[in-house]
């Protein structure tokens, strides 16, 4: 019997930067290799796991169906396996339609979750999706938003994202309760943190391995790395993934009107998580 | 009692059809598979409409779709659809269809995870895989859903291969002369974007489910109706990264790939088929010389050097 560790964020938080470290940690701090598809930490909606393991061709199920048997993905999953299972999540923390938890609590052994200021992830969601950065903004604050919109075949079922006030309230909320990490944090220390989350996951690490890991994912190395294999993870076409990686990046990006958008969508938040 | 609704009203008697080689009788009307023709024998599997049990006695609740008693017997669900019983001998299958659910739907899972379990229990090799006849002999390709198969069978479909199965490639491997494919039935799925870019409409298709947007391709004529040896297995691969062609993967990878080649490979588990299926597997392995990939073509100079490079697959 195994269970879940949930690397859950959402979109443009660092998920996928913490990924690579974690992968990086667990091969005790080796480089990632861009010339091959990442394979730690799959996503939590892939479409290939329920057809493997509910025995179902998912293609042919209906978005609500889809939906619902996740709960059961989710439980099928971790039986089936031997060992800890780590997976990226951009989910909010949900029910099924019938009302069961998306991320069951008897299969979950940890959860981190990932926050970023939205001022930063406005911008960084522009260029990946292809919004305008107004676009963005109003993504961000609109109630049940989605991405992998159904309707055709994608390699993942869609997912609810909700507000990113709503995202950040309903993981804050989730059982078990997350690990807590702010990409500004994460930015700032990254060998402090990814120990941090490394205890929480139940990794075990030495510093050295701890701080190899944080070295060969520093954000001019990814950058590196894409600019050599290529870096394909959802971004629009002929886009970078890893783009600056900064905090506070939105100040040069931003107009004032917009800052001041966002900071009137999600202040409460905001305010909560020291933003502002 | 046997429930009657619109979707399965059958004309005078069962239907006389045939899927893989098996004389097929079915109260549930099968419009793509063809009549049957062959000799006289009895039903190879029966499917009849009637009650199934929402739980099989001591039955061993896998999921919220399958169950498996201890006697073999095993059901499929799907609330808005149906539930479907199998016998242990892969000889019956009964459905029991939701009130609202069309034909076209209760057929959608009775042809693919349901007859999955008729051929674990027959014997028969499933796999993941569309079939297309190249010369006198058959290749299949193999992969995930989404992968592209479908849209790889219509393609070759429509340059002249004939189709022997779209998204489930059934093998019988208990012949004298090595694998042989059996033919399915004349019909791809298909999403309305990859009709499109066929240059096919959806107008007049059948939903595969009638909330989505993927719809039954008839392809009648150009319909290989008789079984053909298995030349070759190519896994299709989406990712841009692997060269460009097909390539012969080493012996460790071909087998690491078991759970994109197999259809429904944990049904062996649930089964207890396991070990006939992987020494079945190994022994087709062997006979079409390996496990082969292929990036998945986009351009049409991509398809045209698939189709220069069937010949060597078949040998």
């Amino acid at each position: 019997m195994g269970g879940f560790y949930w690397i859950a964020s959402y979109p443009k938080s660092g998920n996928t930067w913490m990924r690579l470290m974690l992968a990086s940690l667990i091969e005790g701090g080796a480089p990632p290799d861009f010339t091959k598809t990442m394979g730690f930490a799959s996503a939590a909606g892939a479409v290939t796991d329920m057809d493997l393991f509910l025995d179902v061709e998912s293609s042919d199920l209906t978005p609500v169906e889809q939906a619902e048997l996740r709960h059961d993905l989710a439980v099928v999953t971790a039986a089936a396996a031997t060992g800890p299972q780590f997976r990226k999540v951009h989910d909010w923390w949900g029910l099924t339609p019938a009302g069961r938890p998306l991320f069951p609590p008897q299969v979950t052994l940890g959860s981190v979750y990932l926050v970023r200021d939205p001022r930063d992830v406005a911008v960084s969601w522009a260029h990946h999706s292809g919004l305008s950065l107004d676009d963005s903004i109003a993504f961000l604050a609109r109630p049940g938003a989605v991405v992998a919109t159904a309707g055709r075949w994608k390699d993942q079922f869609e997912q609810r994202l909700d507000s990113w006030s709503g995202h950040v309230a309903s993981w804050l909320a989730a059982d078990p309760a997350p690990l807590l990490v702010p990409y500004e944090r994460l930015s700032a220390d990254p060998a402090g943190v990814l120990a941090q989350v490394a205890a929480h996951c139940a990794i075990t690490a030495s510093d050295a391995a701890i701080m190899n890991a944080v070295t060969v994912t520093r954000f001019d190395r990814l950058r590196r790395e894409e600019e050599t294999h290529g870096f394909e993870l959802g971004q629009r076409r002929g886009r970078v993934f890893f783009r600056r990686g900064l905090a506070g990046g939105w100040r040069d990006t931003l107009s004032a009107a917009q800052a001041d958008r966002i900071v009137q969508d999600h202040g409460p938040m905001m305010a909560r998580l020291g933003y502002i | 009692m046997t429930p009657t609704v619109d979707c399965c009203a059958a004309g005078d008697g069962p239907a006389d059809r045939t899927l893989c080689g098996l004389r097929v009788l079915s109260d549930l009307p099968l419009p793509e598979l063809r009549p049957w023709t062959g000799d006289d024998r009895p039903a190879d599997l029966r499917i009849r409409l009637g009650d199934v049990p929402g739980h099989l006695e001591e039955g061993l609740a896998i999921h919220p779709l399958v169950q498996v008693a201890p006697d073999g017997r095993c059901r499929f669900a799907l609330a808005a659809v149906g539930a479907y019983l199998i016998s242990s001998d892969g000889r019956e299958v009964v459905i029991a269809p939701a009130p609202n659910a069309t034909g076209d739907e209760i057929r959608t899972f009775l042809f693919g995870t349901v007859f999955a379990v008729v051929c674990h229990r027959r014997g028969l090799l499933p796999l993941h895989a569309c079939c297309v006849q190249v010369g006198d002999k058959a290749v299949a390709f193999a992969g995930d859903s989404g992968v592209g198969k479908s849209t790889l069978a219509a393609t070759l479909w429509t340059r002249g291969y004939p189709l022997l199965a779209d998204d489930v490639t059934v093998v019988d491997m208990n012949g004298p002369g090595g694998p042989r494919v059996l033919p399915a039935f004349p019909r791809v799925k298909l999403w309305r974007d990859s009709l499109e870019r066929l240059g096919r409409s959806v107008d007049g298709l059948g939903a595969v489910r009638a909330s989505l947007d993927k719809y039954h391709l008839p392809v009648e004529e150009g319909f290989c109706a008789t079984s053909l040896p298995l030349a070759g297995l190519v896994q299709l691969e989406k990712s841009r990264k692997v060269p460009a062609g097909i390539r012969l993967l080493p012996v460790t990878q071909g087998l690491g790939r078991l759970n994109m080649v197999l259809y429904r490979p944990r049904l062996m588990l649930r089964l207890g088929t396991q070990a006939q299926q992987m020494a079945q597997f190994l022994r087709l392995l062997g006979s079409v010389g390996g496990l082969r990939a292929l990036r998945r073509p986009e351009t049409p100079a991509e398809w045209d050097e698939v189709e220069a490079l069937l010949p060597a697959v078949v040998g």
